[in-house]
């Protein structure tokens, strides 16, 4: 079993018209024992900013209090927060930073960028940025949640649609992977301010 | 190979370990303590080889006694401890890793029920439960406690879903641990509840 | 199938097959033989190719992934594996109860899967291990136990069947099947119940667990399990144990299927979705804590 498999993850980043959505599921497992069902996995950087860490949970959390600390260091330097792009390089850096002893994370990057258009991103785990226009996915069950984008993703939708096909998206995937699931968390992202939901996904 | 338990209740929470001291086909001791204290207020049951268990601990608690000292008694949190307990596992992790998988329970006037519990492998993962088993015993006790574990229980309620979990491991598990420790944390501070073996008797 | 299978690509597809020759030296002799002749009975060891290499067990075994033992050694087939299944004995009869799901790898490949095998209306076996070697080898034991009755006139007792299923198991050790069964059934004396895995071990006893989640269903049935449960009790207990197991192992899950044997023969009490079962005990729970 893949070292970035050995906890399991479901995320998804998805584009509407003028917001984003990430989602994740609950659980923390060691490989086949499920041992939390109420695992954080989308960090919230800033009221415009959030970001999945899908892997190997200690290195998720070790991740996100990196990062917390240099998105703090940056505010306070430069009195603005960061946009994704910035956020984006930053994270691939200190990915790449690690290229002999990776953390064994892919991340999700979701947010608005200054022109509040949506900023969606993902890396593997040394940090090879790869942008898109939709979605981005990754996890343990990676196929599953493609395959789930690929077909209830639509261009524009507004912030409520852009929830459900999250949500669909998300518990249909991890439905069919034994790795994720139990639950899940669904954020989406407006000029407006950020609307989170908990998902009530299947218990086994 | 070792067992801990942890099982939080509405007002503290009950921590317990075999007390077995094991290497390869060779039983050392069968009354070790396998539960640190860490402050007035916390403890740790420590599973792993008996050289990583001594060394984590006593670096974990000495360190935070460190901070105690240094900060004019001022007392870390239980969930503060657990953070620092699972970063200094991250860190060791790509230096090569302490082999202690970790139950950390403590009490703080401000929690909601008073006493908390995280539950931490050898990599440094942590999550807040509300009861946790490591190593093999996971394995049959965790439905257990799934079972009967419920909010609102007392202190006596935890000990015997503890007790429960024990029965269960001396019917089902192949490695025979006759010996069981069981600390109970709450406003109070740390006491030991009841041992198999008495660990000061060496 | 084979594409990423470069170690035995080469071998596999090149050399060629002979037929199980029950007169090798180095083959054990075949249990079930002694009843029947091997040409009648489909699923004789007569009638399977294998490999054509010196030692076929020692082929099958580390090519091919076993799904107990020391299963994974990087086999490049493997087959579809993880389970909870339970059976236990009580004053009221037998219960049988077992989960649905079927993976490969972390793929839930499906979440209907019938693991309670009717061999006949008397007799039950369960699936764990390997789906194929299971229902195979079950329905193999449904046949062997019909030419039973019609030669002998009478039923074949629940003893008699699983040990004719060990013996089959036992004649093919080594070569890598996979199956972990429980076989009950009523018969002249009361209601029975064994244990019969892919090693041809046979074990008589009051009550077991099968599958990647069998610890946590122990946890549970250990705790609670007693002979004089009433019906409803027993009922609750088996649905109970499966839930707990399909919750905590990501294996293991889906629906619940539940037998009831009898003097009568067997019934099938339940199929019920466990993701329902977590909300209604969670339910339960509250109030229990509600009014104590």
């Amino acid at each position: 079993m893949s070292i970035l498999e050995y906890n399991g993850a479901a995320i998804i980043g998805m584009a509407g018209k003028d917001c984003v959505g990430i989602a994740s599921d609950n659980r923390l497992g060691i490989q086949y024992q499920t041992v939390a069902m109420d695992f954080k996995k989308i960090f919230k950087m800033n009221d415009r900013l959030f970001v999945g860490l899908a892997g190997l949970a200690t290195d998720v959390q070790t991740l996100d209090q990196l990062l917390r600390f240099r998105m703090s260091l940056y505010e306070l330097r430069e009195e603005r927060e960061m946009t994704p792009r910035v956020f984006t390089n930053l994270l691939s850096n200190m990915l790449y930073e690690k290229r002999f002893g990776p953390y064994f994370c892919e991340p999700i990057i979701a947010g608005l960028d200054e022109k509040g258009a949506p900023h969606l991103a993902t890396m593997d785990l040394i940090g090879a940025q790869a942008l898109a226009k939709d979605f981005v996915v990754a996890g343990t069950c990676e196929g599953n949640l493609y395959g789930m984008c690929e077909t209830l993703w639509k261009p524009d939708m507004d912030k409520e649609v852009l929830f459900e096909t999250l949500a669909q998206a998300l518990l249909a995937s991890v439905d069919r992977d034994a790795l994720s699931g139990w639950g899940g968390v669904v954020h989406i992202i407006t000029k407006e301010g950020v609307i989170s939901r908990e998902l009530k996904g299947r218990q086994d | 190979m070792d067992t801990v338990f942890g099982i939080s209740y509405d007002g503290g929470v009950v921590l317990a370990t075999d007390q077995v001291n094991a290497r390869s086909i060779l039983m050392y001791q069968q009354n070790l303590d396998k539960i640190a204290e860490l402050s007035s207020h916390s403890a740790m049951g420590v599973s792993g080889p008996n050289c990583d268990l001594v060394n984590f601990s006593e670096y974990i608690s000495k360190n935070l006694k460190l901070y105690e000292l240094s900060n004019d008694g001022a007392k870390l949190s239980t969930h503060a401890q657990a953070n620092f307990c699972r970063g200094e596992l991250a860190k060791a992790l790509r230096k090569g890793p302490f082999q202690v998988n970790v139950i950390l329970g403590g009490y703080d006037e401000k929690a909601p029920t008073g006493g908390s519990l995280y539950v931490m492998d050898y990599l440094g993962s942590c999550t807040k439960a509300k009861f946790g088993a490591q190593g093999y015993a996971s394995n049959f006790c965790l439905s257990i406690m799934d079972r009967d574990w419920g909010e609102g229980m007392d202190e006596d309620m935890a000990v015997k879903l503890v007790e429960k979990c024990i029965r269960e491991l001396e019917m089902r598990f192949l490695i025979n641990q006759k010996n069981f420790i069981i600390k109970v944390i709450d406003k109070e501070g740390v006491r030991t509840l009841k041992y198999g073996a008495d660990p000061a008797d060496n | 199938m084979f594409g990423s299978s470069l170690v035995i690509g080469d071998d596999i597809l090149d050399i060629g097959s002979h037929k199980f020759d029950a007169g090798r030296t180095d083959q054990r002799a075949i249990g079930s033989g002694a009843m029947i002749p091997a040409r009648l009975a489909l699923g004789e060891p007569g009638q399977f190719d294998v490999p054509d290499v010196p030692d076929p067990a020692h082929f099958c075994r580390n090519n091919f992934a076993s799904a107990c033992g020391n299963g994974d050694q990087g086999q490049s087939v493997k087959f579809a594996k993880g389970t909870t299944t339970l059976a236990f004995k009580f004053d009221g009869g037998i219960i049988v109860s077992v989960d649905s799901r079927s993976t490969m790898g972390a793929y839930i490949a499906s979440g209907t899967v019938k693991k309670v095998i009717e061999i006949n209306p008397f007799l039950l076996g369960t699936m764990a291990g390997g789906a194929a070697d299971c229902s195979f080898w079950e329905r193999n034991l449904g046949t062997q136990c019909r030419m039973y009755e019609l030669r002998n006139k009478k039923r074949i007792t629940v003893a008699a069947a699983s040990k004719l299923l060990a013996n089959t198991m036992n004649s093919y050790r080594g070569y890598g099947l996979s199956m972990g069964t429980m076989i009950t059934g009523w018969d002249g004396t009361g209601p029975q119940l064994y244990y019969v895995d892919n090693d041809g071990t046979r074990l008589h006893g009051r009550y077991f667990s099968v599958g990647s989640g069998s610890t946590y269903a122990y946890g549970v049935l250990d705790t609670y399990y007693r002979t004089d449960l009433t019906v409803d009790e027993a009922i609750d207990l088996g649905k109970r144990a499966i839930y707990h197991a399909c919750h905590r192992d990501a294996m293991s899950g889906s629906i619940n299927n539940l037998y009831h044997v009898t003097r009568d023969g067997w019934v099938k009490i339940h199929a019920i979705d466990v993701n329902d079962m977590h909300y209604e005990y969670l339910e339960e729970k509250r109030n229990a804590m509600a009014s104590s």
